[in-house]
């Protein structure tokens, strides 16, 4: 006897259908790269898998006007692959390559990663760089978040029983912008995340920085632009003392977000000097 | 249920329960144990597979998801006698089978960076194998195998394009 049933729908439409019928404890399958191993672990809490992994609906990548889009189903390679990824938002690019080995790479789904909203997820910090907004959909209609406030804390969302994660939207950075992403692990590649930082910036044509976003990633329960950080940056000309005072502001941050944890001595140091590290990249 | 793929060139239609792993289907329904059973959570890619020609770890993967797919396994990669394939005769050439164990992932994710990427430096080789775990050879061997296997078909396609 089988734990749980599978169905694959054809179309977006269909899986909303699906997932509408509430009587049926039904999950969502992306890549599974999580999934499989949850299964080997613990027994389902769910009758049925409903495998979107090839709805077409949720591989779109495109540039509508000045809003970028991404959908919910698109692979760590396939946006790695992307042209217009790499042209207009290379920091997703850059964070996607370092998500785990090609196995995990060839598999996983950026929707994967921000629903199953892990405290070290890779692409969350980047994202949030970008002030993604995250587009959800059902049968009874549609509902959007700023990834920021979608994610409560690790592995908690708001997302519904019924929904699926369509697509993200952002805007893509300014031209001439540049930005890092630094990840931080136990092993140089194919690591869960201890520390990530995800940074955007620009200069202007008198030097002084006016445009920049910062967000670093497991180290506070929702993952967020750090505003006190930005303002301290913004109108500022680049320099190294400019940026130890950065890195000094994102840790205190940090704290006041996170509290006094058992990491914290550790944190507050590898903080500052990932912080120091960003924008000495992005503005050298 | 009802199953339905490509295995090595051959068509499989299979009835299998859908809450089993590709890595169960094909070891224990299919005796395809070129597939090796390492850690069954990812982690070492010793299960590794072509799915449509990419690399995936296929413990990590729905035996249902297989469906109307085309895998690759180990037991696929041989020349035209059946015999090793110029990267598993250089595998064998450099020393970079010990235990045996991790090869036909290794294997797999050599072919699939050289059908990417045919003249991979020693840093994209090492980066094409970080899903690959080998507890024996230190890597060394292996990366250099792969090198050599690059070279070779280089040569060889030099020569094809000369004649």
């Amino acid at each position: 006897m089988s734990r749980f049933t599978y169905i694959r729908p054809d179309s977006l439409p269909e899986t909303l259908e699906l997932l509408a019928d509430l009587d049926q404890a039904s999950r969502l399958l992306a890549g599974g790269t999580d999934l499989l191993i949850r299964l080997r672990r613990q027994e389902p809490d769910f009758d049925r898998i409903i495998d979107v992994s090839r709805l077409p609906e949720l591989k779109i990548i495109a540039r509508e006007g000045d809003e970028m889009r991404l959908g919910g189903g698109v692979t760590y390679t396939e946006l790695i692959k992307s042209e217009l990824i790499q042209t207009l938002t290379p920091l997703l690019a850059d964070a996607a390559r370092q998500v785990g080995g090609p196995q995990v790479r060839n598999q996983g789904t950026i929707g994967g990663n921000i629903v199953n909203a892990a405290g070290g997820a890779d692409m969350l910090p980047p994202l949030t760089c970008l002030d993604a907004t995250v587009h959800l959909a059902s049968a009874r209609g549609q509902r959007s978040f700023l990834l920021s406030d979608f994610i409560l804390h690790p592995a908690r969302t708001h997302i519904r029983r019924d929904e699926v994660l369509t697509h993200l939207s952002f805007l893509a950075p300014p031209p001439g912008a540049r930005s890092v992403f630094l990840k931080l692990g136990r092993q140089r590649v194919s690591s869960v995340a201890r520390l990530l930082v995800a940074a955007i910036g620009r200069v202007d044509a008198t030097g002084r920085i006016d445009f920049i976003r910062f967000a670093p990633g497991a180290v506070t329960p929702q993952v967020q632009r750090f505003a006190a950080v930005e303002a301290l940056l913004l109108g500022e000309t680049p320099a190294p003392e400019l940026f130890e005072r950065a890195g000094a502001q994102a840790s205190q941050t940090m704290q006041s977000l996170a509290g006094e944890r058992w990491s914290s001595p550790y944190k507050t140091r590898v903080l500052h000097t990932l912080t120091v590290r960003a924008l000495t990249q992005i503005f050298s | 249920m009802q199953i339905t793929f490509t295995l090595n060139d051959a068509p499989i239609a299979i009835d299998a329960p859908p809450d089993i792993s590709l890595l169960t289907l094909l070891r224990e329904r299919l005796g395809i144990t070129g597939v090796k059973d390492g850690c069954d959570v990812g982690e070492c890619g010793a299960c590794a597979i072509l799915l449509d020609g990419l690399l995936v770890n296929s413990c990590q993967i729905l035996a249902p998801q297989a469906d109307g797919r085309t895998i690759v396994t180990i037991e696929g990669i041989h020349d035209e006698t059946g015999g090793p394939a110029d990267l598993q005769r250089h595998f064998i050439d450099q020393g970079a089978v010990q235990c045996g164990f991790c090869t036909p992932g290794m294997i797999l994710a050599g072919e699939a960076l050289l059908a990417e990427n045919p003249h991979p430096d020693r840093a994209e080789i090492s980066e094409a194998i970080v899903g690959n775990l080998c507890r024996c050879t230190g890597y060394i061997q292996i990366v250099d195998a792969i090198a050599a296997t690059a070279e070779e078909r280089q040569a060889r396609s030099g020569q094809g394009e000369r004649a």
